[in-house]
C-alpha cells in the first residue's frame, strides 16, 4: 500500500537518465544526504580544515574522514542542486518550446 | 536510441548551462552588507555573536577546557594566541560599546590573571610548540618574544581603557625586559623560540612598547624608529618588497613572506609607521590576496616564494592555493586599511566555507577553531584602541 503511494508520486518513479526528472531526483537525494549529515552534527568535524582535531574522543582519522563526507555533502548541495535544479528547468521550458514548435506545425501541416 | 542519445544530449547541455548560470551567482547567496561584519562605530551583528560566544567560554569553564583540549592537540600556541586576540577585541568592544564595558573588563582581567598565572605555575613552555625544546635559548636566561610581546599588549589594551594599579607595574617590568634585550641584542632581534625570531612577535612587541609610552609616558621613539629602519633594509624581502616572517638572531630570513603573518604585521605597523603599514598592505593585498567569483581568500606565499604548508598556513586548497591561515589573517589587514571590496568577499567566503553554527544568538565558525573566531572577532572590531593611542586621548 505504502509502496503504491509512493509510486504514484512522479517524483519518485524511475526517471530516465539526465531528463528533467531524473535531474530533480538527483538533486533531493544529494538534499536527503546533507540533511543527514547536518543532523548528525557532522559539521563539527570540519575544525580539520584549520588543523584542529573535531573531537578529541574520535581521533584525528575519524574526524578527517566524516569531515571530508560533511563537506562533499555539502558542496555537492550548496553547488550541485541548485544546478541540477536550474538544469531540470531549462530542460522542461526546452520541451515544452519543442512540444509547442511540433503541435504548431502538425497543425499547420493539417490546414494545408 | 536516437531519441535517447539526443536525451543525454539535452541533459548535459542543460547542466552545462545551468552551471554557468549558478557559478557566478553563488557569491550572493552569501554575500551580506559590509555593515553586517563590521560597523565604523558600534559592534556589528557578527562582533556581537561572535563575542557572545567567547565570552560564554570564559564563563563556562567545562566548555572552554573542551575548546582549549582540541587546540593544544595540535598547537600550544593557539591557546595563548586565542587569549591574546579576545583580549585585544575587548579593548576595542570596551570603546565601541561603553556600555558593556564592565563586562568586558572583567573577562579581560580573567583571561589575563589566568595567563600570568599559568605563565609562572608551568614556565613558559606551556604556550610554545614542542620544539621549543629541542635546543637552548642563544641568549639566557631564556625568553619568548611571543609570549613578552603579546602579555605586554595584553596588560596595555587593558589599562588603555581603564587604569589598573596592579597591571602598572607587570607591564614596566615587562616592556622594561624587552627593551634592555633589544637594545643589547647585536641585531636587535629576539628570540621566539631557539635561533628563531618572528616578525609577527617584533611588531606586537613594538606596538606594547608604544603603547606603554602612552600610558606612561615613557619615550622609545628613536628605538622603535631604529628597528623599523633596520628592518626596511634588512628584512624584506626583495622581488615582492614584503617583510620576511622569520629569521635567525643574525637577520638571516628563514621563511620567506608569508600570508599567515604578513597581515597582523601591517596593522601592527600602524600604530608605528602609517606609511610603511599600508605600502606592506598594498604589496600584500597584490601579491596574495585574490578575489574569484566574488568570493575572497589570501595565498600564504607570493608567486615569487616557494614553501611548504605549515601549522600556520593550515592546509593549501590546490588549483587556488587558498590558505586557511592567510585567508583568516587578511580579515585584519583589510579590516585595518578599510579595503571594503576585499573583506566583504572575504566574508563571503567566510560564510560558504567556514561553516557558521550560530546557537541562541551565539556564533562559530566550525572550520575555524578558538584562536580563529577570536582573530575573527578582532578583524571585526579594531579600530579605536589604536586611535586612541594615536590621537594621544587618555584613558
Amino acid at each position: 500500500m505504502i509502496n503504491l503511494f509512493w509510486q504514484k508520486l512522479a517524483i519518485f518513479r524511475r526517471a530516465e537518465f539526465l531528463s528533467a526528472r531524473d535531474l530533480l531526483q538527483r538533486a533531493l537525494g544529494i538534499s536527503g544526504l546533507f540533511l543527514l549529515a547536518h543532523l548528525a552534527g557532522l559539521r563539527e568535524f570540519t575544525s580539520v580544515l584549520n588543523g584542529t582535531i573535531g573531537s578529541v574522543a574520535a581521533g584525528w582519522k575519524l574526524s578527517g574522514f566524516l569531515a571530508l563526507i560533511y563537506i562533499l555533502l555539502y558542496l555537492a548541495f550548496v553547488i550541485l542542486v541548485p544546478v541540477l535544479v536550474l538544469a531540470a528547468m531549462i530542460l522542461a521550458v526546452w520541451r515544452r518550446c519543442v512540444q509547442k514548435a511540433e503541435n504548431s506545425r502538425i497543425t499547420s501541416d493539417a490546414n494545408s | 536510441m536516437k531519441s535517447r542519445m539526443a536525451g543525454i544530449l539535452a541533459g548535459l547541455a542543460a547542466l552545462v548551462v545551468a552551471a554557468a548560470i549558478w557559478l557566478p551567482c553563488l557569491h550572493l547567496v552569501f554575500t551580506r552588507p559590509l555593515s553586517d561584519f563590521r560597523q565604523n562605530q558600534g559592534l556589528s551583528p557578527k562582533a556581537r555573536q561572535l563575542a557572545a560566544r567567547h565570552l560564554q567560554l570564559w564563563t563556562e569553564p567545562a566548555r572552554r577546557e573542551q575548546e582549549l583540549k582540541k587546540m593544544r592537540a595540535s598547537n600550544a600556541e593557539w591557546d595563548f594566541m586565542g587569549r591574546s586576540y579576545l583580549v585585544w577585541s575587548l579593548a576595542n568592544m570596551a570603546l565601541r560599546d561603553p556600555a558593556s564595558k564592565p563586562l568586558y573588563l572583567r573577562t579581560m582581567d580573567q583571561i589575563i590573571d589566568e595567563t600570568l598565572r599559568l605563565e609562572k605555575q608551568e614556565g613558559m613552555y606551556f604556550f610554545l610548540m614542542s620544539y621549543a625544546k629541542d635546543r637552548h635559548y642563544l641568549a639566557q636566561p631564556a625568553h619568548s618574544l611571543f609570549l613578552d610581546g603579546e602579555i605586554a599588549l595584553m596588560l596595555a589594551s587593558r589599562r588603555a581603557i581603564e587604569g589598573k594599579p596592579e597591571y602598572k607595574p607587570l607591564l614596566t617590568e615587562r616592556v622594561n625586559a624587552i627593551v634592555e634585550r633589544l637594545q643589547k641584542s647585536p641585531r636587535m632581534l629576539l628570540e621566539s623560540y631557539p635561533d628563531e625570531c618572528w616578525m609577527f612577535d617584533h611588531c606586537v612587541a613594538l606596538d606594547a612598547i608604544k603603547m606603554a609610552d602612552y600610558l606612561d609616558g615613557s619615550d622609545h621613539s628613536a628605538l622603535i624608529r631604529g628597528w623599523i629602519a633596520m628592518a626596511k633594509q634588512k628584512l624584506v624581502h626583495h622581488d615582492s618588497g614584503l617583510l620576511v616572517s622569520s629569521f635567525t638572531t643574525d637577520g638571516t630570513p628563514l621563511a620567506g613572506p608569508e600570508g599567515s603573518s604578513i597581515w597582523m604585521v601591517a596593522h601592527s605597523l600602524q600604530l608605528l609607521d602609517e606609511d610603511f603599514a599600508r605600502d606592506q598592505y598594498q604589496r600584500a593585498r597584490k601579491e596574495l590576496g585574490a578575489i574569484t567569483l566574488g568570493f575572497g581568500y589570501a595565498h600564504e606565499w607570493p608567486e615569487s616564494w616557494k614553501g611548504e604548508a605549515n601549522i600556520d598556513s593550515g592546509p593549501i586548497i590546490p588549483g587556488f592555493e587558498i590558505s586557511a591561515g592567510s585567508s583568516g589573517m587578511a580579515f585584519i589587514g583589510a579590516s585595518t586599511f578599510n579595503d571594503d571590496k576585499f573583506l566583504t568577499s572575504l566574508a563571503a567566503t567566510l560564510d560558504f566555507a567556514g561553516f557558521p553554527s550560530r546557537t541562541r544568538g551565539r556564533l562559530k565558525y566550525c572550520a575555524s577553531n578558538q584562536v580563529g573566531d577570536a582573530a575573527l572577532l578582532y578583524a571585526a572590531t579594531l579600530g579605536p584602541l589604536w586611535q586612541k593611542v594615536k590621537t594621544g586621548a587618555k584613558p
